[in-house]
């Protein structure tokens, strides 16, 4: 293989890699080293900006309100996902074995929450669930329980919960039904040939060949529920006193930032945050190889 | 939610147009509040709050300036007033050599927000912008302001009530010119206070009983709303009551109070009408509270003189019966009032044009033919410049809510009786931990006092990471 060909292949690369490396390193790198560069510093109103080294970190780390919204995430993480997750196989199964009239339109339907902005969403549920107007309010009075505060500071997570499970099911649906419909036709002809009821196709063939989808999904999920942030913000306009300024770690770098003006201590919130994210990511990627799923 | 900001002077603007309407559900979400657990929706505060983030990322809009001379000064002006172009209109028209620009961020932090980052990154600031009162000490203190005083600011101050000048001021220094600001009173309907036999109580102590007797008598209606997650208002009414917990003149020293014998001694009065459910907790300045005063479920509200123009559109039953009268007493007789919000036009350090941004800024709140206009509707400002606050003329304006009765000589003379405060300069930090802090009050989680101890401790702890000297 002559040197120069090869010298060509390597231009012709960074030609096609040039411009999405650009946009990355504008985008996503350099924010990133400035965010960490921020975070080593403070500043004071009284005394000015100086390098305070790993100070903002040790605060981070000792702010029982942060680890406090860590910890509000990670449990709404752990009963929304595998909610979630459940009621979207159960969907994408029926959609996939095609027993369901109207699958079409009920894919198309169950899809268009994934499409309307959280803020909508949040506003509309905020509505549904008013103490006084709302309707399920009115369905809880009717069953005997009077004076129920879906937003009230016990029920406030899990009324988010519901209104997650509402805006991501669809989307978690399409993708469980996308990855069941690549699963090659000839293995469950074969099952159907061999007499195996529908349920043990489900159950034993179809399932276990999506696993890489289902394992995925929850890991983007994590990822996302460690990021919660409209829905809450929104429903404290309903609710206010219940959401405190640092109900999620997200609210709390964004009320650390923001209305207090420490945009260091901010810097190294999103950080740790970051950084919990990437061991999620980490450990996903780990658990897929194992499993020899991926790649 | 989390350093709401309430801006009055938009709230003044309420007037009557549907525009004015809209503008201002915007910038009453910075009234942040919202509903309690106990009643009712925040529809209005939510929607608001949607609104005023859009408003908050979109660019500002310029409504006025762009067609003066080449020669003239170009000056930049950012402010949410309602019908503030009319008056930039007027300036442009008589002051050729110079041009200012208006651009309307948005109310309160839609506005801050895009400053501070202009201020922080040098570049970008307007020469001009309202700013509330409270935020004035930490723009100060990050010597972003230009002392006024050069510019001939002490020609002006014997034209401005006390209370105004001493919170532009700061030593010697005049750091912007004040504008509107809201004179507090005990606002009612007076249909509704006479179904219960009730006249404006002159002290707090007949205030209470009569919150006791109204609520007995009728279990769903409330004689006042108490919002105890409004830190602005609360404030106020801790002034009012000698139970101001910040003192601050500038520099490094710093005093916090939230936990003294006079708080103690505001939060017990307020847990006495909480713990006896003789007060509503509902979101403050929303819809809800309007619809609540104007079907008479509340009989009366704290208000400022800004609240006939703000609540005026909301009002359908109870047309012609709304009256003003004095704030309640703590002592009878003595006459204290408190003030809730207002404006201010300082100029930024930024600004190459000081000499010219200061003269639009005299010119805006110091002279009779800036006021002709902007006392009017849809800006509907309530004077901080005396010779407009006293003229009779603005005295005995009338109001269709409040029939031919004269709100303003109520406001007026409680104008001129607002005790001295001064704001801590991260009011910012203070609204935002004290709406989280005091919205466990609302919903019983916890009581006024132990809110305040609370907010002590977390006040105490951010000034001091902020390397101030705290007194407590």
């Amino acid at each position: 293989m002559s040197s120069a060909y090869a010298r060509r292949r390597g231009r012709t690369g960074l030609a096609f890699v040039t411009p999405f490396m650009l946009i990355f390193t504008l985008f996503m790198i350099v924010p990133l080293a400035y965010a960490i560069d921020q975070s080593l510093y403070s500043t004071k109103l009284i005394g000015g900006t100086s390098f305070s080294g790993f100070a903002n970190y040790a605060a981070v780390l000792q702010s029982g309100a942060f680890w406090g919204g860590v910890i509000r995430v990670v449990i709404f993480g752990a009963i929304q996902i595998p909610v979630m997750l459940a009621i979207a196989t159960f969907f994408a199964t029926i959609f996939d074995l095609g027993v369901a009239k109207w699958g079409r339109v009920f894919r198309a339907i169950y899809f268009v929450p994934f499409a309307v902005p959280i803020v909508v969403s949040s506003l509309m549920w905020g509505f549904l669930f008013d103490p006084m107007y709302g309707p399920f309010n009115r369905f809880m009075n009717a069953v005997g329980f009077h004076d129920f505060d879906w937003m009230s500071s016990a029920l406030m997570l899990p009324t988010i919960i519901i209104i997650a499970i509402w805006e991501w099911t669809g989307y978690n649906c399409v993708i469980l039904y996308t990855a069941l419909k690549s699963v090659p036709r000839d293995v469950v002809e074969a099952a159907i040939l061999d007499d195996t009821p529908l349920w043990k196709i489900v159950a034993r063939i179809k399932l276990p060949m999506v696993r890489p989808a289902l394992i995925m999904l929850v890991f983007i999920n994590m990822i996302g529920a460690m990021q919660l942030f409209v829905e809450p913000t929104i429903l404290n306009n309903y609710s206010p006193g219940v959401v405190t300024n640092t109900w999620t770690p997200v609210i709390d770098i964004y009320s650390t930032s923001i209305p207090n003006g420490e945009y260091q201590l901010g810097a190294a919130m999103a950080v740790v945050l970051a950084l919990i994210i990437v061991a999620i990511s980490v450990v996903s990627l780990a658990f897929r190889n194992r499993r020899k799923e991926f790649g | 939610m989390w350093s709401k900001k309430r801006s009055p002077t938009i709230a003044t603007a309420g007037a009557a147009s549907i525009a004015a309407i809209t503008l201002l559900a915007a910038c009453s979400s910075g009234g942040g509040s919202s509903s309690s657990s106990s009643s009712t929706t925040a529809a209005a505060s939510a929607s608001a709050s949607a609104s005023s983030s859009a408003s908050a990322s979109g660019s500002p809009s310029i409504l006025a300036g762009g067609n003066c001379s080449s020669s003239a000064t170009q000056l930049t002006f950012w402010a949410w007033v309602p019908g503030m172009s009319r008056a930039v209109t007027e300036f442009n028209a008589t002051h050729p050599s110079i041009c200012v620009t208006l651009e309307d961020p948005g109310a309160g932090e839609s506005e801050y927000t895009p400053l501070n980052n202009a201020l922080k990154a040098g570049t970008g600031a307007p020469d001009v912008a309202e700013l509330e009162f409270d935020v004035l000490p930490g723009y100060e203190i990050q010597h972003q302001l230009v002392n006024l005083v050069p510019y001939g600011a002490n020609n002006y101050k014997s034209d401005f009530a006390a209370w105004a000048w001493a919170q532009v001021s700061q030593g010697s220094g005049v750091y912007a010119m004040p504008s509107d600001f809201g004179p507090m009173g005990f606002y009612y309907d007076q249909q509704t206070l006479a179904k219960y036999h009730l006249t404006p109580p002159a002290t707090w102590a007949q205030f209470a009983a009569d919150a006791v007797k109204l609520h007995g008598e009728n279990p769903k209606a409330y004689l006042i709303n108490f919002p105890a997650n409004d830190p602005q208002w609360l404030m106020d009414m801790m002034a009012q009551a000698g139970a101001w917990p910040f003192k601050y003149t500038g520099g490094a020293s710093l005093t916090i109070n939230w936990t003294g014998p006079a708080q103690e001694k505001f939060a017990a009065f307020w847990q006495q009408l909480i713990n006896a459910h003789a007060v509503a907790a509902i979101t403050d300045l929303s819809t809800e509270m309007n619809t609540d005063l104007d079907t008479g479920v509340l009989g009366a509200a704290i208000y400022s003189a800004w609240a006939p123009s703000y609540f005026a559109p909301d009002v359908k039953h109870s047309v012609g019966q709304w009256r003003a009268a004095a704030l309640p007493q703590w002592t009878a007789g003595a006459g204290v009032g408190s003030d809730w919000g207002g404006s201010t036009y300082p100029v930024f350090s930024q600004s190459k044009h000081p000499a010219q941004a200061a003269e639009f800024s005299e010119w805006l709140t110091a002279s009779s033919q800036s006021w002709s206009i902007v006392k009017t509707p849809p800006s509907s400002l309530f004077p901080t410049y005396l010779p407009t606050l006293q003229s009779s003329s603005f005295k005995s304006l009338t109001y269709p809510i409040s029939g031919t009765s004269q709100p303003n000589q109520v406001f007026s003379a409680g104008a001129l009786s607002i005790p001295l405060t001064t704001w801590p300069p991260f009011m910012t930090q203070v609204l935002n931990q004290g709406m989280s802090t005091f919205g466990g009050v609302v919903t019983g989680k916890e009581t006024l006092a132990q809110a305040f101890a609370t907010f002590q401790q977390q006040e105490v702890s951010y000034a001091k990471s902020q390397g101030f000297n705290v007194s407590e």
